[in-house]
């Protein structure tokens, strides 16, 4: 299969404690044929871990999108979005989160768009359609 | 002189009547008297006996007094007790009151005698006074209280209430009806109270007690009003005994957080519904297509078959657990606002407006209203309503839907009719209930939420929906919604 590149795409980090989801998730990223490298983070604390060890080496690229659950174990999605708000990292501003969980709660939604003014809220499972929907949000294609 | 000799019975009754009375001879000479009668007039029975009754009528009254003595005597066909004069008696202390007479006439073979009520008209008005027994049988306890806090008066249900007798209260400080832990508070709040007097809530936002004679405490409410009489200043206290309402406040506080537990735990399992439930049902979904994506060249039919039955039945398992949270999610976080209801309607027919087209039906909207209710849930309504009406559709013949309102009593009426297959009448209430469905899934899709909703909707506006059904003809489903002014 011809692999292709999303512009400003180089690195997913999946944040999600069911190993289920995170397989499936790769696997349909796989299967949209884009060119990315995937990472897993089981928690919100590990994936904070990852954000500041990341960047360092080609073996931990850091993360453009992150696809953010909400119920983990250690530290969940809110959790977690609590902490990254404190992070201080230059390229914070360039990475897109989007919420991928299987709540359907009115409540979760708004607090994901509103409050944490997250651009998108994904109710799982992910589909290459899903998929292709973020990446036109988060990674238009820019005219040169 | 002493008095003639009556019977044992007759001096007992006497004694016992409530009313001051005297037995005089045909003269007016005075042969008997009672113990009430001594009282009024102030002396001994022996300083009246012998004397003639005109000797204590006042001396403006004498010749009233006389001509209706004698014509009582003289007329034969008196009637008992009709025989009545309003006068002023002079007491054996000169002071002069007003009363009340009333002549009775006592005829026998041996001599007659003449039976004469003194009735004191004060006495009289206070007791025939509706103010005096609108206070005796108020439901409220009173106490008159002057202002060193000495009991002027007190009502029959203070007596009940506390259980004093009249006569063990008046005189006395009210602290003997306040617990001994109240009665520094309550000192401290008189004095407030008279430098500041008006009508006023006593303790308002804190619990008042009385104690009664036995020692028990009973909690009260208690109103006072500032009362002057003569120059003098006294404070009215009105009691109510709240042991019934503390009871049944204590009750209600048990229920609501009792409600309020099972509130919290049916929100946590929506959640758990609408989250942990559906993540591995959507897991296994999206496992089966990539197992059939990748092994379906391997698989026989019949393996084929199973997954494909396999994953019906876990969609429809998703479908319901989604329906589920849905409907408890129904009405969260949402506000009553003006909702006009053609607008609405307009909207949902034009959402619905290929399914319209493709089954041919004819929608007719009469003017509805414009009230308040929640918009988003009334769109939902109509939504199902009007889909249902399209769904259930009569195989013989184009859908004819007609949307009406009408102002009743309390509120509004609203009418969603068609000319569909109809519901069986002992399926009517059915419908309303959560995933219940009267067909197959074969004949027509669903997992029979569509009316739950539509319940749950006007449950959600204090409101009522019912249907009106024939087989075979129609229905009409009907819903009020009340308007509270």
């Amino acid at each position: 299969m011809k692999m292709k590149k999303v512009n400003g795409l180089n690195c997913i980090l999946l944040v999600d404690d069911d190993e289920i989801s995170n397989y499936l998730n790769r696997l349909v990223i796989e299967k949209s044929g884009v060119d990315v490298h995937v990472e897993v983070a089981l928690n919100g604390f590990a994936a904070l871990e990852y954000l500041n060890s990341s960047g360092q080496s080609d073996a931990r690229p850091e993360p453009d999108l992150i696809f953010l659950d909400i119920n983990m174990p250690r530290m969940n999605g809110w959790e977690f979005l609590n902490e990254y708000q404190k992070l201080k990292n230059k390229k914070k501003s360039d990475t897109s989160i989007a919420m991928l969980s299987s709540s359907i709660d009115i409540d979760d939604m708004d607090t994901a768009l509103k409050k944490y003014e997250l651009p998108l809220y994904i109710d799982k499972p992910l589909t290459t359609s899903k998929l292709e929907e973020v990446f036109g949000k988060c990674f238009p294609v820019r005219d040169n | 002189m002493n008095e003639k000799p009556y019977n044992v019975d007759f001096r007992l009754s006497a004694e016992a009547m409530p009313k001051a009375f005297v037995l005089t001879d045909q003269n007016g000479s005075i042969t008997f008297t009672n113990g009430q009668a001594e009282k009024l007039f102030l002396c001994k029975r022996n300083e009246l006996i012998g004397k003639n009754i005109q000797t204590f009528i006042s001396e403006k009254y004498h010749l009233i007094f006389s001509s209706f003595f004698s014509h009582i005597f003289n007329d034969k066909d008196v009637i008992p007790n009709t025989h009545t004069q309003r006068l002023f008696i002079s007491k054996c202390n000169g002071k002069e009151v007003p009363v009340k007479i009333e002549l009775n006439p006592l005829r026998s073979r041996k001599n007659s005698m003449v039976l004469i009520k003194i009735i004191e008209t004060d006495e009289e008005w206070k007791a025939n006074h509706p103010l005096h027994w609108i206070v005796e049988s108020a439901p409220n306890s009173f106490i008159l209280v002057d202002y060193s806090g000495q009991i002027v008066m007190v009502n029959k249900q203070t007596e009940r209430l506390f259980g004093y007798t009249r006569g063990e209260l008046i005189g006395k400080h009210m602290d003997i009806l306040i617990p001994e832990r109240l009665r520094a508070y309550h000192k401290k709040a008189s004095r407030e109270f008279y430098t500041n007097a008006q009508v006023r809530q006593m303790g308002v936002g804190r619990d008042l007690f009385g104690v009664k004679k036995d020692k028990t405490e009973v909690p009260v409410e208690i109103g006072l009003n500032p009362v002057k009489n003569n120059g003098a200043y006294y404070v009215l206290a009105s009691i109510i005994d709240i042991t019934e309402r503390k009871k049944i406040e204590d009750e209600l506080r048990l229920y609501t957080s009792r409600l309020e537990n099972k509130n919290s735990e049916l929100e946590q399992f929506t959640y758990i519904a609408s989250h942990d439930l559906r993540e591995p049902l959507n897991s296994i979904i999206s496992l089966i297509e990539l197992f059939i994506e990748n092994k379906s060249q391997e698989l026989g039919t019949d393996a084929l078959h199973q997954l494909a039955y396999i994953n019906d039945s876990v969609s429809r398992m998703r479908n319901l657990v989604t329906g589920l949270s849905d409907y408890a999610r129904l009405g969260k976080n949402a506000e009553i606002e003006r909702v006009d209801f053609n607008k609405v309607v307009e909207e949902v027919i034009s959402d619905l407006k290929k399914i319209v087209a493709d089954s041919k039906a004819k929608i007719t909207v009469e003017e509805l209203a414009v009230i308040p209710a929640m918009q988003i849930e009334i769109r939902l309504l109509f939504q199902n309503l009007i889909s249902n009406a399209l769904k259930y559709k009569s195989p013989n013949r184009d859908p004819e839907i007609k949307i009406s309102a009408q102002k009743v009593k309390g509120g509004w009426q609203f009418a969603v009719s068609d000319n569909g297959i109809g519901i069986p009448y002992d399926q009517k209430d059915k419908i309303f209930i959560l995933f219940q469905r009267l067909h197959g899934r074969n004949e027509y899709g669903g997992i029979g939420l569509g009316l739950a909703h539509c319940k749950k909707i006007i449950d959600l506006h204090d409101g009522k929906i019912w249907v009106e059904s024939e087989l075979n003809r129609g229905s009409i489903f009907y819903f009020f919604i009340p308007i509270n002014n």
